[in-house]
């Protein structure tokens, strides 16, 4: 009985497709998931969830969020999720320099923006991986 | 009869009208796309948020967390959700009579100048008033929404409530008060997002894992849903703010497009009258001579 997984950030439905089976990133390791798998709810962190269906494999980079198992049905409420094929490694790099560029030049930054850069960074960093994982 | 000269002068000026309607009708009418587009894609992820938070509320005890725990009610904290602007027909009108309806004891936290005018005229016990931009972001909505959980958990207000106009379609606003916390009755809460949604859960019966463990995870879990949840509930409000609008321009602009028929015709009228008067005039003259 193949699972079904759902992706779901603010913006938008990520990805919905039956798969065979999915790897996801949390808070202690990752944790792959097959048919058949245990109820389950857990905090997802930023990282790279891979998903296999037949003989493909598609990476995503996911940040931030949590993910459910409910009998062969996989949710995954991410705060951010963008497929390999959709990162601009270029746009990803300037983004992470003008992040770090504003965190240093900000002493007293408010929190809030300072949370908010922190998760850029992180997450710029996730994506850069997964893009370049092949090297 | 008025002379024409005024009728002109009303059809001019009828004409401009109508001009500006017209641009502030195309105006929130892009506005408008955005902002329903924007609301309607938020929908599943909170819906998700709920359905998970309620697996994990039927596992737990209530006591666990303040927010699920009910306690009297002494001070009633409420969010009003307005626009900054008017011209949107009866959009605030309609939720300042729900705030009127409110006869006990409530703080007011409002977001919008309209809103925030009216509590003060009304010498209503307010707050704090946030200011968010067109596009809303959601850090904006953070502030607010951590704000008024801190003053929660400090017991100066006993529930979140939040009063704005529900996005139902363009032409379909609905003023609605919706409690967001205490999430006592959790169970019937995410029974209803989910008929709205057209979809009922099969629950799993099985005895269900959670890491690191189900306090933690509830502790992550209920603040990120109120901020998402008060987040959602101001993006529908903007979506009906420019749908509203959208419809009052159009009506106006189309009110000045009758006027100006009408005025039109009546200026004809009235020419037509002053020519045929002339030429009475000098026909009279020429038999007379």
């Amino acid at each position: 009985m193949p699972l079904t997984l759902e992706i779901v950030t603010p913006e938008a439905k990520v990805y919905s497709d039956t798969i065979d089976s999915v790897v996801i990133p949390t808070l202690e390791g990752e944790v792959g998931i097959l048919p058949g798998h245990i109820p389950l709810l857990t905090k997802v962190e930023d990282g790279e969830l891979r998903v296999t269906k037949g003989n493909q494999t598609l990476h995503l980079a996911v940040g931030g969020g949590f993910a459910e198992i409910d009998g062969d049905k996989v949710s995954v409420l991410a705060e951010r999720a963008i497929t390999e094929e959709q990162i601009d490694e270029k746009a990803v790099e300037e983004a992470l320099k003008r992040a770090e560029q504003a965190m240093r030049d900000a002493k007293h930054l408010d929190p809030n923006e300072f949370e908010h850069l922190q998760n850029m960074v992180r997450f710029a960093g996730v994506q850069l991986a997964v893009k370049r994982r092949r090297r | 009869m008025a002379s024409t000269r005024d009728i002109r002068r009303r059809i001019k000026s009828v004409k401009n009208t109508r001009q500006i309607t017209k641009a502030m009708e195309l105006v929130a009418a892009s506005k408008m796309k955005k902002a329903q587009q924007a609301a309607l894609a938020g929908r599943p992820y909170t819906q998700l948020m709920a359905s998970m938070l309620a697996t994990l509320a039927h596992r737990v005890e209530e006591s666990q967390h303040p927010f699920l725990v009910e306690r009297p009610v002494r001070t009633r904290g409420i969010l009003l959700v307005t626009t900054d602007k008017g011209l949107c027909g009866p959009l605030n009108a309609n939720l300042f009579k729900l705030v009127t309806d409110i006869k006990s004891p409530a703080k007011f936290y409002v977001v919008g100048r309209k809103g925030a005018q009216f509590i003060s005229r009304t010498k209503r016990d307010m707050v704090a008033d946030f200011q968010v931009t067109d596009r809303v972001a959601f850090n904006e909505v953070k502030v607010a929404a951590e704000f008024m959980v801190k003053h929660f958990l400090e017991g100066i207000i006993d529930t979140i409530e939040v009063i704005y106009p529900r996005f139902k379609n363009t032409l379909v606003q609905e003023p609605t008060l919706r409690p967001v916390l205490p999430l006592a009755n959790l169970q019937e809460f995410v029974g209803h997002a989910q008929a709205e949604a057209g979809h009922a859960k099969t629950a799993d019966t099985r005895e269900m894992l959670f890491e690191p463990n189900a306090q933690e995870v509830l502790e992550a879990l209920l603040p990120f849903y109120v901020n998402r949840h008060l987040y959602q509930l101001v993006l529908s409000a903007k979506a009906s703010e420019h749908s509203a609008r959208m419809v009052a321009m159009k009506t106006a602009k189309d009110n000045a497009t009758k006027l100006l028929g009408d005025l039109t015709l009546e200026y004809n009228k009235a020419r037509q009258a002053a020519i045929t008067q002339e030429i009475l005039e000098i026909a009279a003259a020429s038999f007379a001579a």
